[in-house]
């Protein structure tokens, strides 16, 4: 027999050396042995069933987090928006279905669970459905239609779906489930064509934008070079349209813009008309067209929108200027053609507007020219190339009480340019700013330098009021000329009041603040909108020279003029009459109490020099001085 | 190298054989606390070796060949042929000193032909952990170091270590070996195996677990050890070690023992940090598991002497209180399970510790471990 080894050690331990065992030390030794050894059982057994609990709670927590997982799945799939289904891979029978789901075939789950699609479907549908259940079953590729119409269902034969179908394989990797999400797109495919439309069209007249009438060009560019037609490009712009909005309000300048729209739209019918921005419109006309029709065509445009728009109880007028390129005369690329139309439709405008350009090659020359004097204009302040002219203005009775500044521009190469050809250019390209301090500070200090403190009047831009810190800049000047702010009258026109009435408005009133005197400009032309004598106390009211040199011609002249000043005299405004050059026109303004004139009776626009006596300096202390 | 062994106990008082025929480099003692605590046995040993260096600690049962006592104090005098022997001491005052006096003993010590540490620390002041750490910066991660953390039996009052000097609380003593004959083989096992749920640590303070699973430790100690057994903790904790899985070093096996408890907050203190987030399994052991978990350390020490050894060979055997505690009488098969692996030729001493210092089987840097037999062999090669 092979004893226990923890025996053997346990005698070993209670042998003597004689060799005699302690029987109770060996007693002790394996009592105690059993002691530990049924503690080390008591310990395991109590460790086991610990386990085992403390296992099977962990179980059952891990269980509770699964469902409540899947529950949380669950409600996401039942509640989200796009129908959701499962199906046994073998039969296609539904085994699961969503809220949505059931919106989409429009019945309970209950019809549907547990069934296959012949029980469910008409057999024409159910054999479509199978047979997409077993080319994704056997391909094992999910399925995925796009922007399909609803074959089945209630919702509705038009509605729009994605729907893709997918296979679940189990560990095996054997067919198990098909699920499936069917997606209602029909308002998203909606919004893509509506921003898609948007791109290509102008949001206010839905006529085609700039980039459709592009592409279109582009086009039928290529089209006419492969098939050697030819066809005519329209420039069309509205004439006074800014005018409108200003006046009238940005409300009833878009209803005009419709308005216009349309009516181009239909008589141009068959043509592709385009809205490319502001008040601009371009037409591209059929292959083949003659000249004469082409040009019959844009003399109605110009008609049709002549004839008075009654908009929302307005009755605003506009014209229509057009301007014609053909191809391939005029140009074979888009470029040109666009370019050569846009001269002709400049010539227009500028001939009158309202009227009807063919592209000649000299608009062309034209147009290069404009471009050459707006380059020079930018050098001519540099050079020294600007003058200021001083025209006397007096009273009636002839006694000189100031001048008006006149800025001129004498070129180098051109000589004198007129100031109606430089002065919108300069505007344009906000030259004018500069151009327009100058002339104030130029004024002033010659002002300034007058023995006789006379009036001196300076012409501001609508621009300078828009643009800059006008009310700094004339505060500079005075301060550094010298000139007493009284001496300082500017003119303005009703174009700075149009626009900005509030901003326009609060700027003169710091500037009569200053103590500078405002004079209304070219008054009975224009709107004349009294309502602007009303808002603000004007200093003096100009009559534009129009009225004055037609006062013996035209008898309404002489009545607008009587009313004007009759006008103003009620309003204690003092006028002075522009563009006086007869006696018989003084004559007249005197009778009717006209307070000032200025014109060539009273004296020419020219150099100070010529008026030294007039503001009291000698010839010889200018000479010396 | 040639070894002396020797014993004390109260009958006869210190006893020897094979006395050292030139004066001894080196004595090593171990003793039970009690059984040191009066200097009486330093004193004594100082007497019979006036030039040696003489290191000690307290133990939680001394082992001497193949056998274990509580009332014996153990010793072996070491003359070695041509190896140098250099002592350094600290105080350790606080825990948080620990990874301090780790550096500063391991910079008294390093030298280019160190070949060996032998560490025996403080086993409840000092975080063993942070002591390894210190010393592993200084002489770099390829050094040997070996040795364990003194202990009171399962009462955990206070540890014991002497340099040179009676054994006192807070020291930590190393032995540095120096010379290229000096050979220094290790083993390191423990035996156990995980069992039960993993649980996560829901909230820890360095080496304190406030919650496991957002329970309190000791509840969970409590129900496993049954109100009876529960009430001898921390020492009754020991049966069940707790292995720590770290996500930022995945690889590392590491084992804690219970340390201490506190009763009011219900939390547990252990041997070394454990860091909120970990992961935690409690572990448990047969008497058979971790008598072969011994085998191995014992096959490890073994096979890494490869030499041809000159003269006697010493293995100092440092293995848990809490393997102990499980095992009781049986705690004899793990070190017949060591001599079995070692061999005849090996003399054999060493301690039950509150932590072992080792290098683990699988990296070289040495770690403290719990719950585990570590076997350091000691020799000098043949010329």
């Amino acid at each position: 027999m092979t004893m226990h080894r923890l025996l053997a050690r346990q005698i070993r331990q209670s042998t003597d050396e004689s060799g005699k065992v302690d029987l109770t030390k060996l007693g002790e030794l394996v009592s105690a042995a059993y002691e530990e050894s049924d503690g080390d059982r008591r310990s395991t057994d109590r460790a086991i069933k610990l386990m085992i609990e403390e296992l099977e709670q962990t179980h059952k927590r891990a269980e509770q987090d699964l469902g409540r997982a899947r529950e949380f799945l669950d409600s996401i799939i039942e509640n989200i928006p796009i129908a959701v289904f499962a199906k046994d891979a073998k039969d296609s029978r539904y085994i699961l279905l969503n809220r949505a789901g059931e919106e989409y075939y429009g019945m309970p789950r209950e019809e549907m669970l547990g069934k296959t699609p012949e029980q469910i479907f008409p057999d024409k549908i159910a054999r479509v459905v199978n047979e997409q259940d077993r080319r994704v079953v056997d391909s094992g590729t999910p399925m995925f239609l796009e922007g399909h119409l609803l074959e089945v269902g209630v919702k509705g034969r038009d509605r729009l779906v994605n729907s893709r179908k997918l296979l679940i394989r189990d560990g095996g990797g054997a067919p198990q489930y098909l699920v499936g999400v069917i997606e209602d797109v029909t308002e998203r495919i909606t919004n893509e064509a509506r921003i898609s439309h948007l791109a290509h069209h102008d949001a206010l007249t839905d006529l085609p934008n700039r980039s459709a009438f592009n592409a279109a060009l582009g086009e039928r560019l290529e089209q006419a070079q492969e098939a050697a037609t030819s066809f005519a490009v329209l420039s069309l712009d509205l004439d006074r349209f800014k005018e409108v909005n200003d006046v009238f309000g940005h409300p009833v300048g878009d209803m005009l813009m419709r308005a216009a729209a349309d009516r181009l739209a239909a008589e141009a019918d068959g043509a592709f008309v385009a809205r490319i921005g502001g008040d601009e419109f371009m037409i591209l006309m059929p292959d083949d067209i003659n000249r004469e029709d082409v040009l019959g065509l844009a003399e109605r445009l110009v008609e049709t929108i002549g004839t008075e728009l009654e908009v929302d109880d307005y009755l605003p007028h506009v014209g229509l200027s057009v301007g014609i390129a053909f191809y391939p005369d005029d140009g074979v690329n888009a470029a040109t053609l666009l370019a050569n139309a846009d001269s002709a439709l400049y010539r227009a405008k500028r001939e009158g507007r309202g009227r009807v350009r063919v592209f000649e090659s000299e608009m062309d020359q034209e147009l290069r020219d404009r471009r050459l004097l707006q380059h020079d204009l930018r050098q001519a302040l540099e050079q020294n190339q600007f003058l200021v002219y001083f025209q006397p203005q007096a009273r009636v009775d002839g006694e000189v009480i100031g001048f008006e500044a006149l800025l001129r521009w004498n070129h180098p190469t051109r000589g004198f340019v007129p100031p109606d050809q430089f002065i919108p250019l300069a505007e344009e390209n906000g030259l004018i700013v500069e151009i327009g301090e100058w002339v104030l500070r130029e004024a002033c200090r010659e002002a300034a330098s007058w023995p006789r403190p006379l009036q001196v009047a300076v012409n501001l831009s609508p621009v300078q009021f828009q643009a800059g810190d006008l009310e700094r800049s004339i505060h500079q000047i005075l301060l550094e000329t010298g000139l007493t702010p009284t001496r300082l009258e500017v003119e303005i026109t009703e174009g700075v009041l149009i626009g900005d009435f509030n901003r326009a408005l609060n700027l003169l009133r710091r500037l009569k603040a200053l103590g500078v005197r405002i004079a209304m400009d070219d008054f009975g032309t224009g709107y004349s909108s009294l309502s602007y004598l009303q808002s603000f106390p004007f200093d003096k009211i100009k009559i534009d020279r129009g009225f004055i040199s037609n006062l013996e011609a035209t008898p309404q002249s002489a009545e607008i003029v009587r009313a004007v000043l009759s006008l103003a005299h009620a309003l204690h405004i003092p006028v002075i009459a522009e563009g006086v050059e007869t006696e018989a026109q003084r004559a007249f303004l005197a009778r009717e109490a006209c307070e000032e004139m200025q014109g060539y009776l009273v004296g020419r626009p020219d150099l100070i020099e010529r008026y030294l006596d007039l503001v009291g300096v000698t010839v010889e202390r200018r000479l010396y001085a | 190298m040639h070894i002396q062994y020797l014993h004390w106990n109260a009958a006869h008082g210190w006893r020897g054989a094979n006395a050292l025929r030139e004066p001894a480099q080196l004595v090593l003692y171990f003793g039970s606390r009690e059984g040191l605590e009066s200097g009486e046995r330093y004193r004594e040993l100082r007497g019979l070796y006036p030039d040696g260096h003489i290191v000690g600690c307290s133990a939680g049962g001394q082992i001497h060949g193949d056998d274990i006592s509580d009332d014996e104090v153990v010793a072996v005098a070491l003359r070695f042929e041509r190896t140098q022997v250099r002592l350094a001491s600290e105080i350790v005052a606080s825990r948080d000193d620990s990874r301090a006096c780790g550096e500063r003993i391991a910079r008294q010590l390093a030298a280019p032909d160190l070949a060996g540490l032998f560490v025996l620390s403080d086993g409840l002041v000092a975080n063993g952990n942070e002591l390894v750490a210190g010393i592993n910066g200084i002489v770099g991660p390829d050094l040997p170091v070996t040795g364990g953390l003194a202990a009171d039996a399962t009462k955990f009052e206070h540890t014991l270590v002497g340099v040179d000097g009676e054994p006192v609380p807070n020291r930590i003593a190393a032995i540095g070996f120096y010379g290229a004959s000096f050979r220094f083989a290790h083993g390191c096992a423990g035996g156990w195996d995980v069992f039960g749920p993993s649980r996560k640590v829901t909230r820890s303070e360095g080496s304190v677990v406030m919650q496991l699973d957002g329970e309190p430790p000791l509840d969970l100690y409590t129900r496993y050890l049954g109100e009876e057994e529960a009430a001898a903790m921390p020492g009754s904790g020991l049966a069940f070690p707790m292995r720590i899985h770290d996500e930022a070093e995945p690889d590392r096996q590491i084992v804690r023992s219970v340390f201490a408890v506190d009763r009011n907050a219900r939390s547990l203190t252990f041997a070394a940090d454990i860091p909120e987030g970990c992961t935690a399994q409690l572990m448990r052991a047969n008497f058979d598991s971790l008598a072969a978990g011994a085998g191995e350390a014992g096959r490890q020490a073994r096979s890494a002497l490869a030499d041809e050894i000159a003269g006697d060979k010493l293995a100092i055997l440092v293995s848990c209180t809490g393997r102990r505690r499980v095992m009781g009488q049986r705690t004899q098969d793990e070190l017949d399970a060591v001599a079995a692996e070692l061999g005849d030729d090996v003399v054999r001493i060493g301690f039950y510790s509150y932590g072992e210092i080792a290098p683990p089987a699988a990296s070289g840097r040495c770690e403290l471990h719990n719950q585990t037999m570590t076997v350091t062999v000691i020799a000098e090669a043949a010329a």
